[in-house]
């Protein structure tokens, strides 16, 4: 019996989309299978909007579906490449959104005062003010610390992404974290964080 | 204003923290609705079977050929020239070998009648 292509993990995703390129339709269905979900959870950690996500997913997809063709295997892999047009459609999606609209004075008095509503809003505005610091970020520290944060990636495959050195990489995440605690202080303590 | 160089260490350790908060933030599974949109996207921007043939480049004179029609055309100018050289050289040899000096816009010696001339004078005193 022959393994799913979605599941079989010796087809790595240049060689399905090499195959997709070429008008396999299973192709299609596998990489669907193992893509989406990952487009899918790195747009709703980034954009906290199911609707605003699902499109990002879509957008996403399609615009690999396009470069398919021209597609070179081994120049870059197809997950960082992705993860990459979803970092930046995101940060597109953020810069769209009114300023200013993280409702700390609602986290501080919340209108429900038992604790779980109260730390489920402090939660939810700590994400958004977080969301809006990292899409002011510039593109290279932003993808850096996602990265880092919230794919686990290594510095090596930080560095291969980016196309810088290791020790690059370390300083480049630095700088984004500082730059993402300027932008949030004053704020730090009122979303429920005590340094 | 506040250089970010100079940040807290715990503010640093604040933001590791936010960070891995956001990350592991539950994320719901993606509706099957998505999924079918993808997939429908994905079966209308299949390319045929075997792939896309990459139009193979054409150089500039076969372009240019086709502009004025293809070999056949090529070959009725090409008669044309010749026949047009072979008249024009034909009809320079009926006249004289001295015609050709006429096409030039300069002056020329004409030896024959000069030395005519001379003798005649010449014996007229």
């Amino acid at each position: 019996m022959t393994m799913p292509l979605d599941t079989d993990p010796h087809t790595d995703d240049a060689h399905l989309l090499a195959r997709y390129a070429k008008g396999d339709a299973a192709a299609a269905r596998a990489l669907t299978v193992r893509l989406v979900p990952r487009v899918h959870a790195q747009a709703m950690r980034m954009l906290g909007d199911q609707a605003e996500a699902e499109d990002v997913a879509q957008e996403a997809m399609m615009r690999l579906w396009k470069i398919a063709p021209d597609w070179r295997e081994g120049e870059a892999k197809v997950s960082t490449w992705l993860f990459r047009v979803v970092a930046n459609l995101c940060t597109d999606q953020l810069r769209k959104r009114p300023r200013g609209n993280v409702p700390l004075e609602d986290v501080a008095e919340p209108a429900d005062p038992a604790p779980s509503a109260e730390a489920g809003l402090q939660t939810k505005a700590r994400h958004a003010a977080l969301r809006q610091a990292l899409a002011d970020l510039p593109e290279r520290q932003r993808i850096a610390v996602t990265l880092r944060h919230f794919e686990g990636a290594t510095n090596p495959q930080i560095a291969a992404t980016l196309g810088i050195s290791t020790e690059a990489v370390e300083s480049l995440t630095a700088r984004g974290k500082r730059a993402l605690a300027h932008a949030l202080k004053g704020q730090i303590d009122a979303l429920g964080y005590v340094g | 204003m506040t250089d970010p160089d100079k940040t807290p260490p715990h503010c640093m350790a604040v933001m590791d923290q936010m960070l891995d908060d956001l990350a592991h933030a539950p994320v719901p599974d993606v509706p099957d609705a998505v999924m079918a949109r993808v997939m429908e996207d994905a079966m209308a921007m299949l390319p045929p079977p075997g792939g896309v043939v990459a139009p193979v480049a054409v150089p500039w004179w076969r372009d240019m050929l086709q502009a004025i029609g293809g070999w056949t055309a090529v070959g009725g100018l090409v008669a044309a020239a010749a026949t047009g050289f072979v008249v024009g050289v034909g009809g320079l040899d009926t006249v004289s070998g001295d015609a050709i000096w006429s096409l030039g816009t300069g002056t020329y010696y004409d030896g024959s009648g000069a030395l005519d001339a001379f003798g005649w004078d010449f014996e007229e005193g």
